[in-house]
């Protein structure tokens, strides 16, 4: 099982390093990353945090960019060019081919993430004359708000057109920054059952705000590894749980 | 798997498909029962859409049926991974992934089925060499041609050795000399104890190559049997007879030629007669007249009668003359 699931996952990386499309948006990235060092000469006070602050905004938004279209177009260009018949006659359940190509894409954008930070954390080096280990702690809460990502767009894959699937996962991207909200909201009511049903959806929808700590990098309060642990817990029950349904949808897939 | 249980054996298949904004249901395969033994060839003919397909697509497990059993090597569950061990299959106008040579995708095909790299190497080196890709293992498949697509996809079904070969429509998008070799691998696997079974619509590699033919016509078997059982033991059906020179049109007119079973094509008048006796009768009376014999050809059913007559509903050709 191991030895499938890892060829899965490594055909896919390799797959996904040969799109020239990642290479576009890594490009962009790094282009935003290293204007962020005029943009600091431009401002006025607080110049390090000007970088920090724009350059790990640039991951997130190009990762994010890079997650959606790799995630949706990883399962769909399987069908439409019907690779997915020779892999899955051969002895190897759905869920490994699904779980797999996660896994591949998720190897794929570590790999980015990890460029981008560390250009980031050389830009500000070099600037700021100071090391700031803020900077990979973030962009390790990014990725994992990257791999939740992927999960979700191999789910809406499992069952939909990639434009929607697009759609879909973008809209619970922006839902999920915003879904600790519904708890604030539904705490107001004086009903109970509004305050249920509003913590029940919070359940059901991502927390993407778990994986952020952009800010508290910026004004340098993040310095521990420790600050990974609960959204990595969060990532694996959450990322799994979708990820299952994605493997139960695509398991009694038809192939037309 | 028991002794004897068939290689493959299907009881009461039936499915149907979604389709249209409304979703309604299309029926694709109804009531398609058949069985292949070890060791057989068996084709499975029928024009566009008559779910030869779709079947093959529930063999491996690519679709699932609304009904009926499908059984591999007698387990219920063909869908095991140690069942699929034993399977090996191509899709019609297979598709790989193209930014692989065709070594990188026939060492990938060998891990997902559990080879070691060593075995994986020396069977892509053998099959490549075998399909005519020799040479062509290093190459980026995205510069492949069609018919070496096709040529990667029999390496790949046949990779791990599996005891049952299914094939999707093998000889679409070969050249003749392609489609010679791929007929001739297939011959090779049956003597090898291999069982094959595969799907197409060009019925002269069906007739030349199989034991058994499986007849699919707008999702039912309209006919399964082995050649000789269908083309009931090769029998003679009529004797084509073609005469020249032309004799006289009013000879014509008044020898009582039998309607509608004979023409006049340029220089030559042919005869359908329904048996010797009719031939030996036609050819004096054509003689008397002062032409000659220039063939006399038994015509014995073909396979392509059996597919007209159960396909088209026409009358097999031969005898529609005139």
């Amino acid at each position: 099982m191991g030895s499938r699931l890892l060829s899965i996952a490594a055909n896919t990386f390799r797959e996904t390093i040969r799109n020239k499309i990642l290479y576009t948006i890594l490009a962009f990235a790094l282009l935003v990353i290293g204007l962020t060092w005029f943009l600091a000469d431009l401002s006025v006070g607080e110049l390090t945090r000007i970088i920090v602050d724009v350059g790990l905004a640039g991951i997130h938004v190009f990762g994010v960019i890079m997650a959606v279209f790799l995630g949706i177009t990883l399962i769909h260009q399987e069908l439409e060019r019907k690779t997915v018949y020779v892999i899955l006659s051969k002895p190897v359940p759905r869920w490994e081919f699904v779980v797999g190509k996660a896994l591949g894409l998720s190897g794929t954008l570590a790999l980015v993430t990890s460029v981008m930070s560390v250009v980031l954390f050389g830009v500000h080096a070099a600037y700021a004359k100071a090391i700031e280990p803020g900077i990979l702690l973030a962009s390790a809460g990014v990725y994992m708000e990257l791999v939740l990502i992927v999960c979700a767009a191999s789910f809406f894959s499992a069952f939909t057109t990639p434009v929607l699937s697009a759609t879909f996962t973008l809209c619970l991207f922006l839902i999920g920054h915003v879904s600790r909200d519904l708890v604030d909201f539904g705490g107001r009511s004086a009903w109970s059952a509004v305050r249920w049903g509003a913590f029940a959806l919070y359940g059901a929808l991502p927390d993407l705000e778990l994986f952020n700590w952009k800010n508290q990098v910026v004004y340098g309060e993040v310095r521990s590894f420790s600050v990974l642990l609960l959204p990595a817990g969060y990532l694996l029950a959450y990322g799994g749980g979708v990820l299952f349904l994605a493997c139960l949808l695509f398991s009694r897939k038809d192939f037309k | 798997m028991t002794g004897d249980a068939p290689v493959i054996e299907v009881r009461d298949l039936a499915k149907t498909y979604p389709t249209g904004f409304w979703r309604r249901r299309v029926e694709v395969l109804r009531d398609v029962s058949f069985s292949v033994r070890r060791n057989e060839i068996v084709g499975f003919l029928g024009p566009n859409g008559a779910g030869k397909t779709t079947t093959i697509k529930i063999l491996n497990r690519l679709a699932f049926p609304d009904g009926g059993t499908v059984r591999l090597f007698g387990a219920a569950d063909g869908y095991r991974p140690e069942v699929r061990r034993r399977i090996g299959f191509m899709p019609e106008q297979p598709y790989f992934y193209e930014y692989l040579t065709g070594e990188e995708f026939l060492r990938l095909c060998g891990r997902l089925c559990g080879m070691g790299r060593q075995e994986t190497g020396e069977r892509s080196e053998t099959l490549l060499s075998r399909v005519g890709l020799e040479g062509a293992g290093r190459m980026a498949i995205r510069k492949y041609s069609k018919g070496m697509m096709q040529r990667l996809g029999l390496a790949q079904a046949l990779l791990h050795d599996p005891e049952l070969i299914i094939l999707d429509e093998p000889m679409s998008g070969l050249d003749p000399l392609g489609r010679m070799d791929v007929r001739n691998l297939i011959r090779e696997l049956r003597g090898s104890g291999k069982t094959v079974f595969f799907s197409s619509h060009i019925i002269s590699d069906v007739e030349a190559l199989c034991d058994r033919v499986i007849l699919l016509h707008r999702g039912r078997k309209v006919a399964e049997g082995s050649l000789e059982e269908l083309l009931g033991g090769g029998d003679m059906q009529c004797v084509e007879v073609t005469f020249s020179p032309i004799p006289d049109p009013g000879w014509l007119a008044d020898a009582g030629l039998p309607p509608g079973r004979w023409n006049v094509e340029g220089n030559v008048v042919i005869v359908v007669a329904q048996d010797e006796e009719e031939a030996d009768r036609w050819i004096g009376e054509f003689r008397r007249a002062g032409s000659r014999v220039r063939s006399c050809v038994p015509v014995k059913r073909r396979l392509e009668d059996i597919y007209v007559e159960h396909v088209v509903g026409g009358k097999p050709p031969g005898g529609a003359r005139g």
